[in-house]
């Protein structure tokens, strides 16, 4: 294989692909980036295995072929280099790969290329198809309330489902739970089920707001899905197992609605939240006309801001994880948000004033235990 | 990548996740027999010489003779069973060995789990035969080495280790999780690796004496008694369900290096001197794992057993003797012991590498959406 490229397109796209070399590989291979010049068409591809990326890079092929670079070597070498123009070239005899530009010249030593995994591709009918704008706002709001912990794999994941011109995504950790419903502009042409690992969702939610893409198609394979966004193929495993009844976890009545200015709610919540370090919960006391939050850290300090807020009836407190509260606040957009309680035990509801295209359930924290 | 669904025969195993145990049968016993044949079929203990040794491994003749197993006092055996070939431990020729079966196991399988010498776990999911690749396994060990192993494969971790034990000496046992649901209803939950006796006790007390009563309690009522974690963790357990992983690096949670001293020690001055070789011995082993620590701990077992922890955070992370040793005589001088000490030891844990890693522990009282899963 022998071909020349620029600089700038190279480092661009390991950049994107470099995401995907695993870090801690169980196979030598999974920690390569494969170069692949076929059929006029160079490619970049790495995997660990869970998420797999695939991108285009814009070269002169001398000669076709593929080789297998390590990932993390082969970035940096070229995000190091002075000349506008690499040269790569593999040397079959030495196993290694030529790697020039201006002055410098580097030798790489290869990764074994055959065992490097054949990436799932999208089926050549045209997959299902959906805006590239309303499937990252739907990944940026949703995709956060996943779960972290591998415990529990279901809920590391995002269920999509999504059938004429409509979309829902859910997830939630079990503390959290974020919904959007999303009315798509044309109809995506088929039906969607899937629970996709979130990490592959806030993947696909950057290359969306860098790529600029109008449309991402998805094909879904028997336990992957790929996604098409521009010169960019993600493709991800899913994940096996019933995702909970989200619905039934929705309340169906609240006590209290208080409708509090996004901006300055946000503002207090934050100011607060430096001391509520270590764990401690925010404090929200509601009386009629206004909104307390408090936060305690023993041995560090406290904090206190009083706002003005459309509270009526008998005084509640409720404790909330700053961080929980503060993502559900930043995710409803609006310049007012409506919070809806019930009790200090039950949970509470963050969405915007108007329609019901996105809701946050947060639930409390037991205060004074 | 998931498991490829193949052609399913009863014989095949088609595990979603598909874990092997493997753990070397009797192993010191058996590489002190590998080069002294002419002790086979005596019973063999490995235990040191001290007063106060305990036994590292019992041959299964010495075994089955007088139930010999490891970690009793050698004494102990001693006296049931005084015609026993006796050997010191000699873990040079141990580790060589154990060098010798991994090899084999990476070799065979891409993800491989070392857990101390003699054990290892491997993930299978996706390869596929399962028990042909552990057969083959298990012979090139012997070849190579002259050492039978047993493997136990299941759906997860904790299951692979619980068939293990079921094929030992030299088995092979597959189990499904709905087979072991069946196979252990009637045991103590304490055959859960991780439920250790004061939990068997405390579960006892609240009546749940089989893992098939651990399974009638659902899982709000035993987060109320344990907390959201353990109540959680044991609601996972009694189901038999386990999603940890095999990862290739085992990951250091903690080092600890401790004495037990032939005759108690009173004297303070002692005690302080042991402190300082047994913090330097220490440092000397996380400078060579490049390890460095937060937490400093101590542990002193007093003459009439009592257990006793104390622990420190420093600021930075260290493996410096002039940083551990004087902090763990701070925590000795502290604690005080009031009687006689029979074992001394210190600990450094909280290692930065695994602190980026580990989960945020949820807030106490941080109530949880009641999810059906």
């Amino acid at each position: 294989m022998k071909l020349t490229t620029k600089r700038e397109d190279l480092v661009s796209k390991l950049s994107i692909v470099s995401r995907a070399v695993s870090t801690r590989a169980a196979t030598q291979a999974l920690s390569g980036v494969l170069l692949t010049a076929k059929e006029g068409r160079v490619t970049l591809a790495a995997t660990d295995l869970d998420l797999g990326l695939e991108t285009t890079l814009d070269a002169n092929v001398e000669n076709e072929g593929a080789t297998l670079l390590p990932g993390r070597l082969f970035a940096e070498v070229a995000r190091s280099l002075a000349d506008p123009t690499v040269e790569i070239e593999s040397r079959e005899a030495e196993h290694d790969v030529e790697i020039r530009s201006g002055g410098s010249s580097f030798h790489l030593r290869v990764l074994p290329v055959e065992d490097f995994p054949k990436l799932p591709q999208p089926e050549d009918e045209p997959g299902l198809r959906i805006p590239a704008a309303a499937l990252e706002e739907s990944i940026e709001l949703v995709a956060r309330a996943a779960s972290r912990d591998d415990m529990r794999p279901v809920l590391t994941g995002v269920f999509v489902t999504a059938t004429g011109r409509e979309m829902t995504m859910v997830a939630t950790d079990s503390y959290r739970l974020a919904v959007k419903r999303t009315e798509l502009e044309s109809d995506l042409g088929g039906e969607l089920e899937a629970n996709i690992p979130a990490r592959a969702l806030r993947e696909l939610g950057r290359i969306l707001s860098s790529e600029g893409a109008g449309e991402t198609t998805i094909s879904l394979l028997t336990n992957q899905a790929v996604f098409v966004a521009g010169s960019i193929i993600l493709s991800t495993r899913l994940i096996d197992g019933q995702f909970p009844n989200f619905r039934q976890l929705l309340p169906e009545s609240y006590e209290h609605d208080v409708r509090l200015p996004r901006s300055d709610f946000l503002d207090v919540v934050r100011r607060v939240s430096q001391l509520a370090q270590r764990n401690a919960p925010l404090r929200l006391s509601f009386r009629a006309g206004e909104l307390t939050v408090a936060a305690e850290t023993p041995e560090v300090g406290d904090a206190r801001e009083t706002m003005p807020a459309a509270f009526e009836g008998e005084e509640l407190e409720i404790g909330f994880n700053p961080e929980f509260l503060r993502e559900g606040i930043e995710s409803v957009s609006g310049d007012e948000v409506l919070l809806r309680l019930i009790s200090p035990l039950r949970p509470g509801l963050l969405e915007p004033v108007e329609g019901d295209e996105f809701r946050y359930l947060v639930m409390p924290i037991r205060l004074n235990v | 990548m998931g498991p490829v669904p193949g052609p399913s025969y009863h014989l095949r195993v088609s595990f979603e996740r598909c874990i092997a145990h493997l753990d070397m049968d009797a192993f010191y016993a058996s590489v002190e027999l590998r080069r002294r044949p002419e002790l086979r079929g005596k019973p063999v203990v490995v235990c040191g010489s001290g007063p106060r040794a305990v036994v590292t491994t019992a041959s299964y003749e010495a075994r089955k003779l007088a139930g010999i197993h490891s970690a009793m006092p050698a004494a102990v055996a001693r006296r049931r069973l005084p015609d026993a070939v006796y050997l010191r431990p000699d873990f040079p020729a141990y580790r060589e060995a154990s060098g010798q079966v991994m090899d084999v196991l990476r070799r065979n399988v891409e993800v491989v789990e070392v857990v101390g010498l003699d054990e290892a776990y491997l993930d299978l999911t996706g390869i596929f035969s399962p028990k042909a690749t552990m057969r083959r396994v298990a012979s090139e060990i012997r070849e190579e080495t002259g050492l039978t192993c047993s493997v136990g494969i299941s759906e997860s971790r904790m299951l692979a280790k619980i068939t293990t034990e079921l094929g030992k000496p030299r088995g092979l046992v597959v189990l499904s999780r709905e087979q072991a649901l069946e196979r252990f209803a009637g045991h103590s939950p304490g055959l859960i690796p991780g439920i250790g006796p004061k939990t068997v006790s405390r579960l006892e007390s609240m009546g749940i004496k089989t893992l098939a009563d651990l399974r009638d309690w659902q899982r709000p009522a035993l987060e109320d008694t344990f907390g959201p974690r353990s109540g959680a963790w044991l609601y996972a357990r009694g189901n038999l369900w386990d999603q940890t992983p095999v990862t290739p690096e085992h990951e250091t949670k903690s080092q600890s290096t401790e004495i037990t001293f032939d005759v108690d020690v009173t004297q303070r001055a002692e005690l302080e001197r042991h402190i300082a070789e047994l913090s330097e011995e220490l440092c000397r082993r996380l400078r060579k794992r490049e390890l460095e620590g937060r937490t400093i701990g101590i542990k002193v077992r007093l003459d009439d057993w009592t257990n006793a922890t104390r622990s420190h955070t420093v600021e930075k992370p260290t493996n410096d003797p002039e940083v551990v040793g004087p902090v763990a005589l701070e925590l000795l001088r502290a604690y005080d012991p009031q009687r006689p000490v029979r074992l001394l030891g210190v600990r450094v844990a909280s290692f930065e590498k695994n602190e980026a890693k580990a989960e945020p522990e949820p807030t106490p009282g941080q109530l949880r959406l009641g999810l059906a899963s």
